[in-house]
């Protein structure tokens, strides 16, 4: 950032005089409008509608310049969204933080949530342990056979086959989520309390499993794309070798998009971590640690997900409400560190392979 | 090597090979069919075929799988069988067989052993009996690497075929001559939960089949690398088979019993009328009909068949505002980041925030509309616009990844010959690269679009209202939100009271129909066939969606193609 002058002598030259004073007066009809919506003030339509004003001046007189303005101010509004997300999480969840300490994440014996009490326990460990459980159970389904769909149909299915089951996988992939937790619940779950005789009507397998299938498609989707990005070139070279298409898809395709292929499975566990609706419906929404922890048909029932969704609407502030703040906080590290992760294994296998494909 | 006579012989060999293999693999494809069927309920358990009980036909199906895989398996090892087995049968194979092995080890030191972790309430003291958990989880791990090292070790058509054989042939034998019948339960010590016979044999007999159609398959082919391709073809597709038919069962439910719903009460009034929508007003010409679900409001106590009608258009209205919100915003920031500056430092940070923004769960965007938007929009009230614009957030990352895919997709001669005929860079940004980027974004918004409009979780933070509202007005207020707007010369100037008010939409009428506890009118509909007929309709509005952005891209890539 040490060409920072050099840029502004730049834009001064290059930039005709009216353009900058639209530029200079839209940044601050922009923060002054961001600064009153901030404080909270209903007057803060005053200065948007004056930008409005000014873009319509400036579109007339300065076209290129205003849209160019306009286009920044996206752009800036964009990671100012992000930042603000992050930024109102934590400070909505560091009551929660200083109250519990260590225990908020760390602690094995209740009661682990007493609201609407201030001075109570508030600890996120049982939903820790609920999201690990669904989770785990999620990707045992959606990984496997989600991996081995995507195989199907990139190397095996044939074309007429294959026109017809992508876009159907894709479709699958949209039935909203709360449309899974209304069959899992009226089906899934009456199964497994009819015939396995579960202590509650909700457990976290049932869950699991219906987590699992939903973030199915996703996964399968995701790493076709990726397996059928592999050039044809590699898989021709192995083939010409004398290599079955089996030992092709193994040991030169699959390899080859292991990024991609990776990914998908991240995506598909970041899914299954962040979903709410069906597991609200589906989990008996009782805190507690089963025992032993893998328990996964026992009577309780809560994760990071479901708390905020059970009890955020009608949470009265206070200790309470920082407590599922903090609980979207951890959900929020968890799925972004998983994100993060996926970008740099896609990275790495980039640098790694960009140069020979 | 390849005379007239080595075909001769080999086509013979291959000849006798199929005559065993192709039945046996025709039974366990059948089984496994079956088992599919029986585990979803959709043939009885105890239903009975050729005169025997099913289960006992799947136990001899299996008996005969493992005793025709083993027997074939020492046969091609003593030679009496050609084939061109390999050194070792592969580390998939063994790690997926001794994965299996690991799970009936546990099952038997559960059954015989007995396994039991208690938790003596009132003190710290973990009480066993039996064995305990770390050292049954230890045992079954051993019965894994047991299994895992019986496949790999050995020659290929030994590994591949007898620890599979040794599955099937115990299964198959204690369920034809028990203890293993529809009766028998199992009751593992870690948990409270009874896994009967009727459910865990037909899900045995499914998987063992599926391993047994795998190891056919391979022997078919006498092993080496084109068996292990039949196999793995065979295995990969019966069980994606298996799981679009969970998934396409799926889709069947709601859209069978939810049909159920909506038709109640509907009927078709003939063409030529006209079919007028409630509170927006627009006529449809053409025919008129009458649907009750659809067109009715879900409470209130005139209504003889309650509807979603209030909960489609709050979710045509959220769409509305969604796209208000990031359309905009998504082009406008992909064309700066695309045109405007170089690829670098602002790039990648707006990269990250872009890929995170995708990541972040629903309900983290409804916890943050809750703290920032609700107070400073609806004076701490959920209401329409905050929940406009939280969805309006939700879509922005995939608006702006997919419009910047297409502007950077955009070949760089046509910037080049705009440049050249010296139109300026906006100019060329508005009537070259924007046109020809539009398909990409389309496409891209269309899918998004489906996306919000199933979202439910940050509904029930910033949005939601009445479980059952009468009105047919998507929000609680009653009234229209065009007819809203009032202006005035004291500051805000516009305002819309219909906008911060809270309401429903169709995947909140949903969540609430399962959570209300009780039907907006039992007599017409119980409980849970107002939920089927609500997710028959949300799952239209969204497939439907769907179904143009998919439809649209394929036509946009055809028509990229031929160009």
């Amino acid at each position: 950032m040490t060409d920072v002058p050099n840029r502004i002598r730049d834009y001064r030259q290059r930039t005709a005089p009216g353009a900058i004073a639209i530029h200079v007066l839209g940044a601050a009809l922009f923060v002054a409008a961001a600064g009153l919506f901030w404080r909270g003030s209903g007057l803060f339509g005053v200065p948007l509608l004056g930008m409005v004003g000014l873009t319509a001046v400036g579109w007339r007189t300065h076209q290129g310049e205003t849209a160019r303005g306009l286009t920044l101010l996206a752009a800036a509004l964009t990671v100012s969204v992000m930042l603000l997300i992050v930024g109102y999480l934590l400070v909505h969840a560091r009551d929660a933080f200083e109250h519990m300490g260590v225990e908020l994440l760390w602690m094995l014996e209740g009661p682990f949530w007493e609201p609407p009490s201030p001075e109570g326990n508030y600890s996120l460990t049982p939903l820790l342990v609920g999201t690990a459980l669904t989770t785990v159970i999620a990707t045992m389904v959606a990984a496997p056979i989600g991996i081995a769909g995507a195989v199907f149909l990139s190397e095996m299915a044939p074309e007429r086959v294959r026109v017809v089951v992508k876009p159907g996988v894709e479709l699958l992939a949209g039935i909203p989520s709360i449309t899974y937790g209304f069959v899992g619940l009226v089906l899934v779950n009456q199964y497994f309390y009819a015939q396995f005789q579960t202590p509650t009507i909700a457990s976290y397998f049932a869950a699991g499993l219906m987590i699992g299938l939903m973030s199915l498609p996703t996964v399968v989707s995701v790493a076709e794309d990726a397996l059928s990005a592999v050039p044809e070139s590699m898989k021709s070279g192995s083939l010409a070798m004398g290599s079955t298409e089996w030992q092709t898809t193994k040991s030169v395709t699959i390899p080859a998009a292991f990024s991609g292929v990776s990914a998908a499975v991240m995506l598909g566990v970041g899914r299954a971590m962040g979903e709410t609706m069906a597991a609200t419906v589906m989990l008996s929404h009782s805190k507690g640690i089963p025992v032993p922890f893998f328990d996964v048909f026992s009577r309780y029932g809560e994760t990071l997900t479901t708390v905020i969704a059970q009890e955020a609407p009608n949470a009265t502030g206070g200790m309470h409400e920082s407590a599922l703040f903090a609980a979207g906080v951890v959900l929020f590290v968890s799925v972004m560190s998983l994100s993060i992760g996926a970008q740099y294994v896609e990275w790495r296998m980039y640098r790694k392979l960009g140069g020979e494909s | 090597m390849s005379t007239i006579d080595d075909t001769g012989v080999v086509a013979g060999v291959a000849r006798l090979r199929n005559a065993t293999t192709l039945p046996t693999m025709a039974l366990s494809l059948l089984t496994v069919l079956m088992g599919w069927l029986v585990l979803f309920q959709q043939v009885g358990e105890t239903n009975e075929y050729l005169g025997l009980p099913i289960v006992e036909l799947f136990a001899i199906s299996v008996l005969v799988q493992g005793l025709a895989i083993g027997g074939l398996g020492v046969a091609s090892y003593v030679g009496a069988l050609q084939s061109t087995s390999d050194r070792t049968a592969g580390l998939f194979t063994g790690a997926f067989v001794g994965s299996l092995w690991a799970v009936v080890t546990a099952v038997l030191v559960t059954v015989v052993a007995g396994l039991r972790m208690v938790y003596w309430p009132g003190s710290s003291v973990w009480i066993f009996s039996g064995i305990p958990v770390p050292l049954g989880i230890l045992l079954s791990l051993l019965g894994g690497v047991v299994g895992f090292l019986a496949v790999v070790l050995p020659r290929e058509d030994l590994g591949a075929t007898l620890p599979v054989s040794a599955l099937l042939v115990p299964l198959g034998m204690f369920a034809l001559v028990g203890p293993l019948t529809l009766p028998w339960t199992y009751e593992p010590g870690w948990t409270t939960v009874v896994f009967p016979g009727s459910e865990v044999l037909p899900f045995a007999f499914f998987v063992t089949s599926l391993l047994g159609c795998w190891t056919l398959a391979k022997i078919s082919e006498g092993f080496g690398a084109t068996g292990r391709q039949r196999g793995a073809y065979y295995l990969i597709g019966v069980s994606v088979a298996a799981t679009l038919g969970v998934l396409g069962m799926l889709v069947y439910f709601i859209v069978d019993k939810g049909f159920a719903t909506l038709s109640t009460g509907a009927s078709f009034d003939g063409w030529g009328g006209r079919l007028v929508l409630p509170v927006v007003d627009w006529a449809v010409p053409w025919f008129d009909a009458n649907l009750p679900f659809v067109f009715n409001q879900p409470g209130g106590l005139f209504v003889d068949v309650p509807g979603v009608w209030p909960a489609i258009l709050g979710t045509i209205w959220l769409v509305i505002g969604a796209l208000v919100v990031a359309v905009p915003l998504g082009i406008g920031a992909a064309i700066f980041l695309t045109e405007y500056v170089e690829r670098g430092r602002i790039t990648q940070l707006v990269e990250i925030v872009t890929n995170g923004l995708w990541s972040t769960p629903s309900i983290v965007f409804g916890l943050f509309g809750m703290a920032f938007l609700m107070p400073r929009l609806s004076n701490g009230g959920r209401s329409m616009i905050v929940a406009q614009l939280v969805l309006g957030f939700m879509l922005l990352p995939l608006v702006l990844i997919t419009s910047r895919e297409a502007i950077i997709s955009v070949p760089d001669e046509y910037r080049d010959a705009s440049a050249a005929l010296g139109v300026s860079r906006w100019k060329t940004v508005r009537s070259v690269v924007l046109p020809a980027a539009m398909p990409g974004v389309i496409t891209g918004v269309i899918l998004g679009v489906g996306r919000i409009a199933g979202e439910t979780a940050p509904l029930l933070l910033v949005f939601g209202g009445q479980p059952y509202p009468s009105t047919k007005s998507p929000v609680s207020g009653g009234k229209g939100i065009l007819e809203s707007f009032s202006f005035s010369l004291q500051p805000p100037f516009i305002t819309n009271s219909a906008l911060t008010e809270r309401g429903t939409a169709l995947p909140f009428q949903l969540y609430t129909s399962i959570t209300a506890g009780s039907s907006p009118k039992p007599e017409v509909f119980s409980l849970s066939e107002f939920g089927w007929g609500t997710a028959l309709v949300l799952l239209l509005v969204v497939m439907g969606f769907f179904a143009i952005g998919v439809a649209s891209r394929l036509y946009f890539r055809r028509k990229l193609n031929y160009e």
